[in-house]
């Protein structure tokens, strides 16, 4: 969460200083969001490696001899001791080595960045859906708060928060897929045999339509609804509540009442008015928005056969793939934190008070 | 000074709203009635399910809901509402008890933080940083396949998870509530530091650390479904909702929709239940601040 600064009464800098403290802010933000990185990076490397059962068994079978294992060891650069095979790691990663998968052989970069279209694509989308359903119905429920409306939407919002996603996934290709036969099956960005379309954004929608291919559109779009609504089942409760409450407090105060009195329309004032601490109070649970999609893009992709970082972060842990485990825990920390800086900075342009 | 106002005479007590006062009883029976069920279900578990719930073949394989399998069977042929009723045993223990540590750790962390102030508060609020530049679940999934499954493992790691919001809130109460007067008295009286921390502080600051605490037990519960989901919670062949879903993925897209749909249906429940008993409380915090 991003906390909000208590007021502070102290004079009013010189012009100096305050540039010295633009300067400084910024540069302190990054070295603080590099050091996270590295903690982060490094906590996984050491837990990955101290605690973990002999990553060489994926190599050689239970029935190896000592001599292969040893063998393999020396290739993949284990026999080393900790502290060797840590700085080599960090000097790996400080290059754009991230080292090769232990399942496929394959670098783990070049792997990631290949997915991570499909799950932007994915997640940019669920990100969107929840954002708008959810300020549409915290908005409604408190315009509406205390009437039967209210009620209903709470309990839909409650109601989402408490379903697990990774059920709801499952339960809407039941419904969708196997019964109503309306939606396509978990198979992935295209129904099976179905070429993707060449590559502009990486995202197929977008890049189906700049090529004028409707169908190919139609068809990744279809592909798209199930995945997407149970990923942003994850954002729209916080995001209803949160806009609910701040909206509450806000038609009740003295502004709004001003607007009411100088005869503007009542959805003006809602949207263009109360709705702006609403709006503020979703910034800080941004970074919350994110994680959530983030970590329902683990559950959902594997449940749609979407072949995207989630899918293969998923296939790695189970397998115990730490090239891959930590390629795509620095993925995740790296999202985070960038994520995190750049709402601070949002807040502060938005939120005057907060940059005083 | 009164004495502290938890408990559930005063949840319950009548309130001056028309609606709200409705809503929230509902909300706070509904709630407590769904928890004590389900708690009443694990313990009827320990004694007696319908069918051995580690048994398989004591029906026809992935068969439909009928009277003598009223949730119908798995792939095994095992009975799935007996696999459901033993679950319940593991996912509500483990709930209840994931919720109590982080609640009594952070809680005693917190406030001695924000009591005593100084170098251990500025560790503390850097190490609360960290832990919370990362996703909580994609935490506990990582830390689990690193540090292996197990019932140990997933109630220490999910109990780890809010920790960083139990100290906060206990640390933001106690620094609030550490100048004011009934403080100020029990240490004229001669209280020592710790007993007018843990005496007089700690009761007084309960209200929304339990609050949180509710919400905060509705995404346990769902964390460890999706641990188990993921094959990385509980032991396989325990009965756990989480990795039952999984069991019936795929029987899905052939049509059976009961092995995974009940389990999924029981998380549901006890998440809903939690949520619900929290809204209650919030609701009365809102209403003795009106007050």
């Amino acid at each position: 969460m991003v906390a909000l600064a208590p007021p502070r009464s102290r004079p009013a800098p010189g012009r100096a200083i305050r540039l010295g403290r633009a300067v400084r802010g910024p540069v302190l933000r990054i070295i603080g969001a590099f050091v996270v990185i590295v903690a982060i990076v490094s906590i996984t490397f050491l837990v990955s490696r101290v605690f973990t059962a002999d990553p060489i068994n994926l190599f050689v079978g239970d029935s190896a001899t000592e001599a292969t294992r040893q063998q393999a060891r020396a290739q993949l650069g284990l026999d080393a001791p900790l502290i060797v095979q840590y700085l080599r790691f960090l000097g790996g990663l400080a290059t754009g080595n991230f080292g090769t998968s232990y399942l496929s052989g394959e670098a783990v970069g070049p792997e990631l960045f290949g997915r991570l279209p499909a799950t932007v694509e994915l997640g940019l989308y669920a990100v969107i859906v929840g954002l708008v359903f959810g300020i549409i119905v915290g908005v409604a429920a408190a315009v509406f708060r205390g009437t039967v409306l209210d009620a209903v939407l709470r309990f839909f919002t409650t109601g989402t928060l408490a379903l697990p996603q990774f059920w709801i996934g499952l339960m809407l290709l039941w419904i969708f897929f196997v019964n109503l036969h309306l939606l396509p099956g978990p198979t992935g960005r295209l129904p099976i045999g179905m070429e993707s379309p060449p590559t502009i954004t990486g995202l197929y929608v977008p890049d189906a339509l700049l090529h004028g291919d409707f169908a190919t559109a139609v068809a990744a779009v279809k592909q798209l609804v199930l995945p997407v609504i149970t990923l942003s089942v994850g954002s729209f409760g916080p995001v209803a509540r949160q806009v609910r409450s701040a909206m509450v407090e806000s038609l009740d105060s003295e502004y709004v009442r001003t607007a009411k009195a100088m005869g503007i329309s009542r959805p003006r004032i809602w949207f263009g008015y109360a709705l702006k601490p609403g709006l503020l109070s979703v910034l800080t649970i941004g970074a919350g928005l994110i994680g959530w999609t983030l970590a329902g893009s683990v559950l959902v992709e594997g449940i749609f056969g979407w072949p995207g970082i989630g899918q293969l972060a998923i296939t790695a842990i189970q397998s115990s793939d730490y090239p891959v485990i930590q390629g795509f825990v620095l993925y995740v920390a790296t999202l985070y934190v960038v994520i995190w800086a750049l709402l601070e900075l949002v807040y502060v342009r938005v939120d005057p008070r907060r940059s005083a | 000074m009164t004495a502290p106002t938890i408990g559930l005479p005063r949840l319950i007590r009548p309130s001056r709203t028309r609606l709200g006062a409705a809503g929230r009883s509902w909300a706070l029976w509904t709630g407590a009635s769904l928890l004590a069920l389900l708690i009443l279900t694990a313990i009827v578990a320990t004694f007696w399910t319908p069918y051995p719930p580690t048994a398989s073949g004591v029906g026809l394989l992935q068969d439909a809901p009928s009277l003598a399998h009223p949730f119908g069977t798995d792939g095994l042929g095992s009975d799935v509402l007996s696999r459901t009723m033993a679950a319940a045993k593991t996912d509500v223990s483990i709930t209840v008890l994931v919720v109590l540590m982080a609640l009594v750790v952070g809680t005693v962390w917190g406030s001695l933080a924000g009591f005593f102030g100084g170098a251990f508060d500025y560790i503390t609020m850097r190490i609360l940083e960290l832990l919370n530049s990362f996703p909580s679940l994609l935490l506990a999934v990582l830390v689990i396949a690193v540090a292996g499954s197990g019932i140990a493992n997933v109630i220490f790691v999910v109990a780890v998870l809010p920790l960083p919001d139990y100290v906060r809130l206990a640390r933001a109460e106690i620094r609030s509530k550490k100048e004011y007067q009934f403080a100020e008295a029990a240490r004229l009286v001669g209280r020592g530091p710790f007993g007018v921390l843990f005496a007089h502080l700690v009761p007084n600051s309960l209200r929304p650390l339990l609050t949180y605490a509710s919400v905060n037990a509705s995404y346990v519960a769902s964390t460890v479904g999706a641990l188990g989901f993921l094959g990385l919670g509980i032991q396989p062949g325990s009965a756990e909702w989480g990795s039952m879903i999984a069991q019936g993925q795929d029987a899905i897209l052939s049509g059976q929709w009961w092995i995974s749909g009940f389990p999924g249906l029981a998380i549901f429940l006890l998440a809903a239940a939690f949520h619900l008993i929290s809204d209650a409380i919030a609701d009365l915090r809102d209403q003795g601040s009106a007050a």
